[in-house]
């Protein structure tokens, strides 16, 4: 497999994989700070359980947004020029994959909002 | 080596044939010859994937009659309150079995056997890659699985549920070996599980047509590629979780035992890290089932073929990130609830995606009333309750109140039985005309489905009910007056018209079905996909160039223009079994692979393994561990014949395309296999860190507990400078395997067998130094983790030093040189991998504790 068919595939599943590594970070970390009784300690003024979500969501958004913008334009290109059949398809997947996994990021997200940190 | 571009006759379907007709006199049966089956006894060593894959099927749904009659006697039980007609004891085997041998035995195994059979042919390649590894798959399951069933005959069977939490699988409350046979049988079968991934994954990937490019994969495929990546992913961690508590039963570490500094709930996420993935897992194959069948029946191509795909894709990620939901009840904080209650929605979308482009095919064609079709709208309709009711279960509140109750059983019946079992039956008489020589009766099929429909929907909808109204799983019987009299007995009844519909399929398929090898009944549904082309053991006579999803009803006359073999590769080239393998983005030819014929090592190898594995269970070590030297032996003989070199020059296949025989390096379809054997060996390994990190974290000011002693920094730089110099020496040795003349001196053998002892040294260096502190690992968790850690290390440098001194024998045989060096390469991944896994080992067990500094 060549470098840019490499390249390729983590576009187009990248968002995806920005998805699992927002998930990881977020179970683990609220897991580690509640077991290890850091469930009130703060962070700029918001609880660090809260702010870890937060920034690691924010991160994880950025990834897929840029990824998502990335498959657009390489979308767009292959109509003005003739690509192969397999690139229209990664590009335009890659479109899909990404914006789902900005509904998916977004939504993990969402319990830092209405949940107590640690109870 | 260089990659032949297509020639430009490829883009225009009605240019000219990359072979002309008619074919020279004598090829196809020169085709024929290597391709026929044993005859006699020796049958059963055939490896080509029409019979492998058939057995495999039928072996499946064996489990599938076998499991359900288990299902019957505990509907039986239940039919009426306070009822004697089977034993406490009995009915908590009946209840595991029932679960057990229906995921492990009858739905993993039912989709992975299907897709041997159908995945070739759909991509029109002549077998599957490692045809052998297929059939090693399928006799270890067969006879493990056999075996494994047996158990309940005897009182034997696992009885602490098809999750097997401990503590109640632990020694001190199952000190049988019941739980054993759970362990050992099931977690062998998973290897085999994992095998036919890499079949998969490799086969899906690298033979298929020419010009089948990613865009016109079947959804069948994709479906199959991401099933096959999911077990690479989630298998690994039952595997481990199956290992750490046979080694707390076998040895006492302490894993899940509280007192000790273990965690039962470890237990918990490593199997259901698995255990949801799993539903996905045979979830997703029957969604590629459906996507085939829909568009047939409704002849026209599947609506949002992108979006399709999109969702299995998304489907595969999203599904590792639901786990937790069975473990609401547990007491975990509630924000970690919430992440995966939202993941366990958000899954829901991709899964309404699929439905969404199903009802819109239907809607865009003629849907055909025939028996696929009426299976594929019972699917729709049971699986569509069985996800609302899921995410009902998804919201952790509600979860709460039906959690451990009939309603979760409802459920998961409607899920299952609705998402795999209903789609599998609309497949097995879709396809069958394509192994059969006649189809199975469309008058029995609408009985079939309509007693199986009706069946399940009287079984699991009062069910929902008797959930809602109290009653709990797993109970062997119930008191009168509760109000659940009246519903069980209209599961029972519902069941048995389950099992009616059942045994009428059995009866249809004895009536009707009869094995074809090239009078098989043909296209009946007009079809567009190529496994309904006409084909023999060989598959297809000629391989096709195709330019659509669906060739056969873009491309007119396809099917006479590949039976004319016209198309690539009409012949054999080597005399030999060969396949076309392909590039894995836009399937252009690279390189004719000879592929192994029918032999008794595999077939060898997998008795012997299944022999090591049941001889364990009850404690025959001796035994055991002779029938682990014969299967290694039989292995390694197996892998002899392998390798082949390149026995002749680049061959013609059609079109000007002139293939070499032979390709080593990222080309080669072994080193596929390897990367993925690494990534499972990866995924285990991430596991047991995950473990060792989760018990630190259950362990606070414990870990390392007081009184022991972690080893002075010199060892473990020991172990790492060994593990380093020994990757080098290899390094060296692949770099003198190198240039034009295959005959001159080297001392390559010289470099592995030094590597070796430095290997070898450096896991021996790092046991040394945990000896020394007389660590134990029984006293604590955490000294059960590191030594389980070291154990999975001493595993892998033990298989090295078996890779590495079979590459040697291979040099000494002459069969090894700087042209024909795949089995060195194989060597050096997977060095390489041990090496690095050493390091990140050692890394966390010195470095961690002194990072964290006790706390």
């Amino acid at each position: 497999m060549s470098g840019t068919r490499t390249l390729q595939v983590l576009l187009t599943l990248g968002g995806m994989l920005a998805w699992a590594v927002q998930f990881t970070v977020v179970y683990g970390a609220t897991s580690t700070l509640c077991a290890r009784g850091w469930a009130d300690a703060t962070l700029f003024g918001l609880g660090v359980v809260p702010f870890t979500i937060l920034t690691t969501t924010l991160a994880a958004l950025a990834a897929a947004a840029i990824l998502l913008v990335v498959c657009v334009r390489a979308e767009r290109q292959s109509r003005d020029r003739p690509a192969s059949a397999t690139d229209r398809f990664l590009s335009h997947a890659g479109m899909l994959i990404n914006g789902l996994s900005l509904v998916a990021i977004l939504w993990n997200g969402v319990p830092a909002f209405i949940l107590p940190a640690c109870a | 080596m260089n990659v032949p571009e297509l020639p430009k006759s490829f883009e225009r379907p009605d240019a000219e044939f990359p072979n002309p007709v008619p074919r020279p006199e004598g090829e196809l049966e020169a085709l024929k010859r290597p391709w026929k089956a044993p005859r006699g006894l020796s049958f059963i060593t055939a490896v080509n994937n029409t019979y492998v894959g058939l057995w495999y099927v039928g072996t499946a749904l064996l489990f599938f009659v076998l499991a359900g009659i288990l299902a019957l006697i505990m509907r039986v039980q239940l039919a009426s309150p306070e009822s004697d007609f089977v034993s406490h004891d009995l009915y908590n085997q009946l209840f595991t079995m029932h679960g057990t041998v229906m995921m492990f035995l009858f739905a993993v195994p039912a989709v992975e056997a299907a897709s041997v059979y159908l995945l070739p042919n759909m991509q029109a390649a002549r077998d599957l890659p490692f045809p052998r590894l297929s059939a090693y798959a399928f006799w270890a399951y067969f006879v493990g699985g056999l075996v494994f069933f047996g158990t309940i005959f005897f009182g034997l069977a696992p009885n602490g549920g098809w999750f097997m939490y401990p503590p109640l699988t632990s020694t001190k409350y199952s000190p049988a070996e019941n739980a054993d046979w759970w362990l050992l049988g099931i977690g062998f079968i998973e290897i085999s599980a994992i095998a036919g991934a890499i079949e998969i994954i490799v086969g899906v990937m690298k033979t298929r047509a020419v010009g089948m490019s990613l865009d016109k994969l079947p959804v069948y495929s994709w479906a199959m590629l991401v099933f096959a990546v999911m077990i690479v992913i989630g298998f690994p961690a039952i595997i481990l979780g199956t290992l750490l508590l046979e080694m707390e039963r076998a040895f006492d570490w302490p894993f899940f035992i509280a007192e000790r500094g273990g965690d039962p709930l470890l237990w918990q996420h490593l199997f259901w890290f698995f255990g949801h993935p799993e539903v996905y897992i045979i979830f997703l194959p029957a969604t590629g089932m459906v996507s085939m069948i829909v568009p047939t029946m409704a002849q026209t191509p599947l609506v949002g073929y992108r979006l399709v795909v999109l969702a299995l894709i998304a489907t595969g990620f999203l599904s590792f990130g639901l786990w937790v939901h069975h473990m609401f009840a547990t007491g975990l904080p509630k924000m970690s609830l919430g992440f995966f209650s939202a993941a366990s929605t958000a899954v829901a979308v991709p899964s309404g995606i699929q439905v969404f482009a199903w009802i819109a095919t239907i809607a865009s064609g003629r849907m055909k009333l025939t028996t696929p079709s009426l299976f594929i709208i019972g699917f729709l309709f049971v699986f569509t309750l069985g996800g609302l009711t899921g995410v009902m279960v998804a919201m952790a509140p509600f979860d709460w109140q039906a959690h451990d109750s009939y309603f979760v059983v409802a459920h998961l019946h409607y899920v299952l039985i609705g998402g795999m079992v209903f789609p599998l039956f609309a497949a097995i008489y879709y396809w069958v005309p394509v192994a059969s020589k006649r189809a199975l009766s469309e008058r029995l099929g609408r009985w079939v489905f309509g007693l199986m429909f009706l069946g399940m929907n009287v079984t699991f909808l009062p069910m929902h009910i008797t959930g809602l109204i109290g009653m709990p799983r797993r109970v062997y019987t119930y008191p009168v007056g509760m109000g659940w009299d009246e519903l069980n007995l209209v599961s029972t009844i519902g069941a048995f018209m389950l099992a009616a519909g059942v045994a009428l399929f059995v009866f249809d398929m004895a009536r009707n079905f009869r094995l074809a090898s090239e009078d098989n009944a043909g296209n009946v549904w007009n079809a567009g996909t190529l496994e309904w082309l006409p084909n023999g053991n060989y598959a297809t006579r000629s391989i096709p160039a195709v330019v659509s999803r669906e060739p056969l009803w873009d491309q007119p006359n396809l099917s006479k223009d590949v039976e004319d073999g016209r198309y690539y590769m009409p012949g054999t080239v080597t005399g030999g079994r060969e396949a076309l393998v392909t590039s894995p983005f836009d399937a252009r030819p690279q390189y004719i692979l000879q592929i192994p014929g029918p032999g008794w090592q595999p077939l060898l190898a997998a008795v012997f393994t299944a022999a090591f594995f049941l001889l364990l269970t009850v404690k025959f070590v001796f035994p055991a561990a002779i029938c682990g030297v014969l299967a290694l032996g039989c292995v390694i003989w197996w892998l002899w014949e392998t390798d082949p070199g390149p026995i002749r020059p680049p061959a013609d296949i059609g079109g000007g395309i002139v293939l070499p025989v032979y390709a080593t390096g990222p080309m080669n379809h072994s080193w596929w296999a390897m990367i993925v054997l690494m990534v499972v060996m990866g995924m285990v390994f991430t596991c047991l860190i995950f473990s060792y990190l989760f018990l630190w974290l259950v362990n606070p000011g414990a870990w390392p507990p007081q009184g022991v002693r972690i080893p002075d920094w010199i060892w473990p730089a020991l172990s790492a400078f060994l593990y380093c110099a020994s990757v080098a020496l290899v390094a060296v040795a692949s770099r003198q395997l190198r240039g034009e003349d295959r005959r001159k001196p080297r001392s390559v053998p010289i470099l592995i067998g030094v590597a070796l002892l430095l290997v070898g040294g450096a896991a021996a260096v790092d046991l040394w130094a945990q000896w020394q502190t007389a660590l134990s690992p029984s006293a604590h968790a955490y000294g059960a983790a590191v030594y389980a850690i070291m154990s999975l290390q001493i595993f892998l440098v033990l298989t090295t030093l078996v890779m590495g001194l079979y590459t040697i024998a291979r040099w000494l045989a002459g069969k090894l040189d700087t042209v024909r060096r795949t089995t060195f390469d194989n060597t050096m991944l997977f060095w390489y991998y041990t090496a690095g896994q050493g390091l990140v080992a050692l890394l966390v067990v010195h470095g961690f504790p002194r990072l964290t500094g006790g706390v």
